[in-house]
């Protein structure tokens, strides 16, 4: 255990928050696959209290001072460690449970978060809270997946109680989770030091494993509240700016808030936000690039009818197959087979919920087809031959009726107003189209 | 009741669901959830617009075609307006 608690001094020497974060980590270092073991093996629940106080005074001791409050705060979170790693690695030989590792965590990280509000601990060791919190969510994962023991009390209950929420007790552990998230949010946010030493800097990191979790949960919804706050604190410019923040931290931050926007239906904001995601995110992560284009390319279908070309797709196989037909047919304005590629992906489609969204651009393959029509109608004949030529803007809706029908049993509506100027004149059969730039943006 | 175990490591409640999502329909949006970085921070040259740099204007493209008339829906298209035509000169 020594080696742990050198790492600890070496981190505390260096006020490095990240290495300090490592010696509290629940998977062994590559290059040192034992220490667990090692940390395990070193004492026992009788004595690991008096053990860890030793070990902490000793490789502390040529590196400057701890304070009393100090050190029994840390004694207490390696203690609960200490435990944590017990029940991990009993479970690594079938002897525990998901369900008794994230009840260990759990305790560690209260035992952290009262280092914070009772024992002083500092700022720069917010690292430590990232660890912590990442896996206090990723082990409550795994303990709502692992089969439950009903005890018979239980089953009872279930016979009885009418309000009985089956996706409550399903996410139940996640759920605990995320009141402990919550609690770590508020200890960044409402911390009053000056911004220098302020757990301040802490606060995207926990939103975003918040924003995580709220998904996770089925209820992204109340993302909203943390956004209240955030907004709130901003305000009033008691944050940070996000720019001064690491871009791992950013680039989620961006492409949550996106996501949000987006199931609101403000595409205009969602654009933006996944847009900034898209332009910082790290080149290399092939995987969070594609997950911030499955919204921004339905995104920007809507806001500006532009689509994803095959320069942008093509990294990306999945959304290739999702996308590519898709955007072919909405280019050659071709509805029938549009309406087949939205069906066949309709299961993929819905799960990341772009299926309502993509389905709009069915109106930008309906312009692109009446635009064909229009461009098929020609020129109309002038008797000024020095006037530039002009096409034919009435158009027989027979001919309209005609395309259309081509894909689908639907009738000629009222054109959108963004994607089409003009009206249908019914009396006489036809579609009336503005002389001047009929198909806005288009070029027609 | 070796299923109750926790057979694996933490590293591997790291992994994404990618193992169980054959077995069940994944939930709305599982996949969607954002993966941590390896890292927490990069140079501005490593992001992706600086990976793109000029190229980034062939990104995105109009929602329309113009000159392509030769696939085999604007033929189609071509042929159904041509019979409108035909049936009123009748």
């Amino acid at each position: 255990m020594n080696e742990l608690f050198e790492d600890f001094a070496k981190a505390r020497q260096a006020r490095n928050g990240y290495e300090l974060a490592q010696t509290l980590s629940p998977v062994p270092p590559a290059d040192k696959p034992h220490r667990l073991l090692r940390v395990s093996q070193s004492t026992n629940s009788h004595s690991v209290k008096g053990d860890i106080k030793h070990y902490i005074k000793t490789s502390v001791s040529h590196r400057g001072k701890l304070s009393q409050d100090a050190l029994t705060g840390w004694v207490e979170v390696y203690a609960a460690y200490w435990k944590a790693i017990e029940e991990i690695l009993a479970g690594e030989h079938g002897q525990s449970s998901w369900t008794k590792v994230y009840e260990a965590w759990r305790d560690l990280t209260s035992m952290l978060v009262r280092g914070y509000n009772n024992f002083g601990f500092e700022a720069w060791t917010i690292p430590s809270l990232y660890m912590v919190g990442k896996y206090l969510r990723l082990f409550a994962i795994k303990a709502d997946a692992e089969p439950k023991r009903r005890t018979p009390a239980h089953q009872g209950f279930m016979l009885i109680g009418d309000d009985f929420d089956p996706d409550a007790e399903r996410q139940s552990q996640l759920r605990d989770a995320e009141q402990h998230l919550k609690r770590i949010f508020s200890l960044c946010l409402t911390d009053r030091a000056p911004l220098e030493e302020s757990r301040k800097w802490g606060i995207y990191f926990v939103v975003n494993l918040l924003f995580k979790t709220y998904f996770k949960l089925g209820s992204a919804s109340m993302s909203k509240t943390i956004l209240t706050s955030l907004a709130a604190y901003e305000q009033r410019g008691d944050l940070p700016p996000l720019a001064s923040f690491p871009k791992s931290q950013r680039v989620t931050f961006r492409y949550y808030q996106g996501v949000l926007f987006f199931l609101e239906e403000n595409y205009a904001n969602a654009e933006e936000r996944l847009t900034e995601a898209w332009q910082m995110c790290a080149h290399g992560a092939k995987e969070n690039l594609e997950r911030i284009l499955m919204y921004l390319i339905p995104c920007r279908l809507l806001t500006s009818h532009m689509l994803p070309s095959q320069q942008l797709l093509a990294p990306f196989p999945r959304l290739q197959k999702l996308f590519d037909p898709l955007t072919r047919y909405i280019r050659q304005g071709d509805l029938r087979s549009f309406d087949q590629e939205l069906q066949k992906g309709e299961d993929e489609f819905v799960r990341h919920r772009i299926y309502l969204t993509l389905e709009r651009g069915r109106d930008v393959a309906m312009r692109n087809l009446l635009r064909k029509v229009f461009i098929a109608g020609g020129f109309e004949e002038s008797a000024d031959a020095s006037a530039p030529p002009q096409r034919r803007t009435r158009i027989p809706l027979d001919e309209f009726q005609a395309a259309i029908s081509m894909g689908s049993g639907a009738q000629t509506t009222d054109p959108d107003e963004g994607l089409m100027k003009g009206y249908i004149a019914r009396e006489r059969g036809m579609m009336v189209l503005s002389k001047k730039g009929a198909f806005p943006g288009t070029g027609v | 009741m070796a299923a109750d175990k926790p057979t694996e490591t933490p590293a591997a409640a790291e992994k994404k669901p990618e193992e169980t999502k054959t077995a069940k329909p994944a939930a709305l949006g599982e996949d969607d959830e954002f993966e941590d970085f390896p890292v927490e921070d990069w140079p501005e040259n490593e992001t992706e617009a600086a990976a793109q740099g000029e190229s980034s204007k062939h990104l995105w493209e109009e929602s329309w075609d113009d000159d392509d008339t030769s696939d085999d829906f604007s033929q189609q298209l071509k042929a159904e307006l041509q019979k409108v035509e035909a049936g009123k000169r009748k």
